[in-house]
């Protein structure tokens, strides 16, 4: 199937920096991919790029098979974006600028905006100027979210929301993964983007480090197993694949490499197991391991 | 083509629902401004006032400051031809620089702000927020020409023809044009808002600057300069409309480059790359001190820059005033009557409009201040031991050494560049400019005492001070050619000091003033000390 975003070999340098070194990965119909990097990896220049609002210096970005750039007002009209921060004009209401921001859109619908703002619990009588940072996000949110888009792109859309909102944001992106459309969703809360995304692309310093769906990527990581033995559980350290392994009395933690389970499941057997707990790799491990590893 | 401007009605009708309050004031401000002062004028010319009047703005002080008049003959000389000569310049400028200052605030601060990219999401064209304010710029552009034609032609004045009002009210309607075209190009290449503002306004004083000299030394020149263009209209007198046409061409090109420009930039970029910053601060930066001179770096050294060349140009006239002088019988008499020379005279003006200028600065860094509390800048300061007393002194501290410096340069540049073109020496040394400049000090102190005052107690009237520093430099700069009466010019703070030369220094008001300001200041500390911070959201 054709792809809604596909982007490759991406470049843009800001005089002499370069901020984006070597961007290429892909948004499929359906998919929600999770776009996650530290702060200055160049996630918002990317998205930036996406929506032509900043010119790539050489590479491939299109969006429904059309130039980012060359095509941004056609592209526009599917499209739904929200900043990390989003800025108001102090002296107009929540409720005008989701007007306006409807309008240029095209497709809004007043049913689904007045039903967002009751459920994100938005004042939308207030002037900007009022309203804090999370309820300036959730301008953004319902403004985003009240048309009628087939891709939305969220760059740190959750940010400075009460738990709450938060929850109520990703059940809004359960409903809009339902429909099929297609979610570019870059976040640090990976807990977010875990619950949410069906791919991930790592991007670090300008390049993309790892791009692949979640399960893939699982499959290359550790699991964290715990277990308590009631014979000598030391001879655990000496297996293969086994690593970071900790001892308390009768208990050990360590991290087991998925190419080498049964070895440590066959070893284990022998030591008479009272208790046999993996957890599978979280993202944040994904993440923490490839920046503190790769740090210069 | 039509997708580059896709949307552009959309954001010009949201401009105009956010803006409308601001273009009425506008609006009202600029026509009644240029046009309601026909019945003052109509007062002048009664009696000789009409010949005294064409003589007196022969001097070639005057035309530098208002621009020149076709007439040359004071016969000729109408109530409209004087109209026209003595408001138009002034009235395009301020159109201009009102103008220009919109643009930049619609398109770079909103990128800046963060308002454009949101607006770029959506199914909006790469310039048309641009076209956008280009047609609210033509729009308030055309009411101001109705208005002030509305309002001229109410007063029914003979020589005040139809014809001439509508060329006069066209002018700084395509005053405000020019000064939209000039901005609009500096936004695309300035690597910030305020660099694009300082750009546009340096432009501005420039081509201002460069016509006060043009005007004096041959006016055929001015034709070349844009701001030429407004006032060599000349309506009532030769109504020369072919001039607007070329203001419109060069609308036309400045325009079409600003549109090439944006199409090439990255938005929140312009073409000259920003430099790139120290990684570690140096020891002169880590005070309050330290910190507050370098965030007015900027701000002062431009000033300063502009004091110096404003005191240039108005110092090479010098030459040209004696030349006028031996020409003219009649005013040759009216100075051997007054016992003072024309230098002195022309000095006692121009040191009181210049001080007016020189005021602006202090202002501006006492209100820096307050826009770096709005900013939400300062609770992070004030949860140190930084203490407000600290942050309030230092503040008015560099204002008060802004104005300083300032007075000394504009009041230096004068006298160096007089004293060097003035062929016959007329008793003026540099230290009678210097004196004449620091005789003002108190002025400045005042504006610098209003502006603490309204930091410390009202800060959301900060504004206020720039008003009355515009009315009161009003004041002084027409005070020569509107009859007006004393008490009236006493409300400018300027009119309270004896203006050296001519005059004789007079201790009492010197001091007086510099008692009331140090105590305006003082009161402010006061309100500064216990009010609530304001603080916008991030």
């Amino acid at each position: 199937m054709e792809s809604i975003v596909k982007i490759q070999n991406l470049q843009k340098k800001f005089g002499k920096f370069e901020a984006l070194k070597d961007v290429s990965f892909t948004v499929c119909p359906g998919e929600v991919v999770g776009f996650i990097g530290p702060n200055g990896a160049g996630k918002s220049t990317t998205i930036r790029i996406l929506l032509g609002i900043i010119k790539r210096d050489a590479g491939l970005v299109k969006i429904f098979g059309k130039d980012a750039w060359e095509d941004s007002t056609y592209i526009h009209k599917r499209i739904s974006y929200v900043p990390g921060d989003v800025a108001l004009w102090d002296n107009l209401t929540g409720g005008e600028i989701i007007d306006l921001f409807m309008k240029l859109h095209g497709n809004g619908r007043k049913q689904k905006r007045d039903a967002l703002i009751k459920r994100f619990e938005l004042d939308p009588k207030r002037k900007a100027k009022n309203y804090s940072k999370g309820n300036r996000q959730k301008v953004g949110l319902i403004a985003a979210l009240s048309v009628d888009s087939d891709l939305y792109i969220l760059d740190e859309p959750t940010s400075g929301l009460d738990p709450l909102m938060e929850f109520r944001f990703q059940e809004e992106m359960e409903e809009i993964k339902k429909a099929k459309k297609s979610v570019l969703l870059s976040s640090h809360i990976l807990s977010e983007v875990e619950r949410l995304a069906d791919k991930v692309a790592i991007i670090r310093q300008g390049e993309i480090v790892e791009n692949g769906s979640l399960d893939e990527l699982r499959h290359l990581m550790r699991s964290t197993i715990t277990m308590i033995a009631e014979k000598d559980i030391e001879q655990m350290a000496t297996v293969n694949g086994v690593f970071d392994f900790k001892q308390n009395k009768n208990q050990a933690t360590f991290s087991a490499d998925p190419q080498y389970l049964n070895d440590i499941l066959r070893q284990a057997s022998k030591l008479e197991v009272r208790k046999f707990e993996s957890v599978p790799p979280t993202l944040e491990n994904l993440f923490m391991r490839h920046y503190e590893r790769k740090t210069f | 083509m039509k997708k580059r401007f896709a949307s552009w009605h959309i954001l010009f009708i949201h401009y105009l629902k956010r803006d409308w309050k601001k273009i009425m004031l506008w609006i009202l401000g600029v026509s009644l401004f240029s046009a309601a002062f026909v019945p003052a004028f109509n007062e002048i010319a009664k009696g000789n006032g009409l010949q005294a009047m064409f003589e007196t703005l022969q001097n070639p002080a005057m035309t530098s400051m208002l621009g020149p008049t076709p007439v040359e003959s004071a016969n000729n000389y109408t109530v409209g031809a004087m109209y026209a000569h003595e408001m138009l310049l002034f009235c395009g400028l301020l159109a201009m620089i009102l103008t220009a200052l919109h643009v930049i605030s619609h398109t770079r601060k909103e990128e800046e702000l963060g308002l454009t990219e949101l607006i770029r999401s959506f199914q909006v064209g790469r310039q048309a927020n641009a076209l956008a304010t280009i047609m609210e710029i033509l729009l308030i552009n055309l009411l101001l020409v109705f208005f002030i034609t509305g309002v001229m032609l109410s007063f029914n004045v003979e020589t005040i023809s139809t014809e001439g009002v509508f060329l006069f009210a066209f002018s700084i309607g395509t005053a405000g044009t020019i000064g939209a075209s000039i901005a609009i190009v500096t936004a695309q290449i300035m690597p910030t808002s305020s660099g694009a503002a300082g750009l546009a306004l340096g432009i501005t004083g420039f081509l201002y600057i460069i016509r006060a000299s043009t005007d004096v030394a041959n006016v055929d020149l001015s034709i070349w300069n844009p701001m030429g263009w407004i006032y060599l209209t000349y309506p009532f007198t030769e109504n020369n409309w072919a001039l607007l046409i070329y203001a419109f061409i060069f609308n036309v090109v400045f325009v079409l480059i600003a549109f090439i420009l944006e199409e090439k930039r990255d938005m929140g970029a312009g073409f000259l790359p920003q430099r790139e910053g120290k990684a570690n601060a140096k020891r002169s930066l880590m005070s309050i001190l330290g910190l507050f001179l370098k965030l007015n770096k900027g701000t002062i050294i431009s000033w300063f820059f502009a004091f110096i060349l404003l005191g240039g140009a108005y110092g090479s006239i010098y030459g040209d005033m004696q030349t006028f002088l031996e020409s003219n019988k009649l005013v040759q008499q009216m100075f051997s009557q007054s016992g003072s020379t024309i230098e002195e005279s022309f000095t006692g003006t121009i040191m009181m409009v210049m001080i007016g200028l020189v005021s602006i600065l202090p202002i501006v860094v006492v209100n820096k201040l307050f826009t770096e509390e709005n900013h939400a800048h300062l609770s992070q300061l004030l949860a140190t031991k930084v203490t407000r007393a600290r942050l309030y002194w230092t503040n008015v501290g560099i204002a008060a050494f802004s104005g300083v410096l300032g007075i000394l340069f504009a009041a230096g540049s004068l006298g160096i560049i007089a004293i060097t073109v003035m062929k016959r020496r007329e008793n003026l040394e540099i230290q009678n400019f210097l004196a004449a400049g620091y005789n003002f000090l108190p002025a400045v102190l005042f504006f610098i005492g209003l502006a603490a005052l309204t930091l410390g107690w009202a800060p959301r009237l900060r504004k206020v001070v720039y008003i009355y520093l515009v009315y009161s430099f009003m004041l002084t700069y027409f005070e020569g050619v509107l009859d007006l009466p004393n008490w009236f010019l006493k409300t400018a703070i300027q009119r309270w000091i004896p203006q050296m030369p001519v005059d004789a220094y007079d201790a009492f008001p010197f001091f007086i003033i510099t008692v009331v300001s140090l105590v305006l200041i003082v009161v402010g500390y006061l309100g500064y000390r216990r009010r609530d911070l304001l603080e916008e959201a991030s």
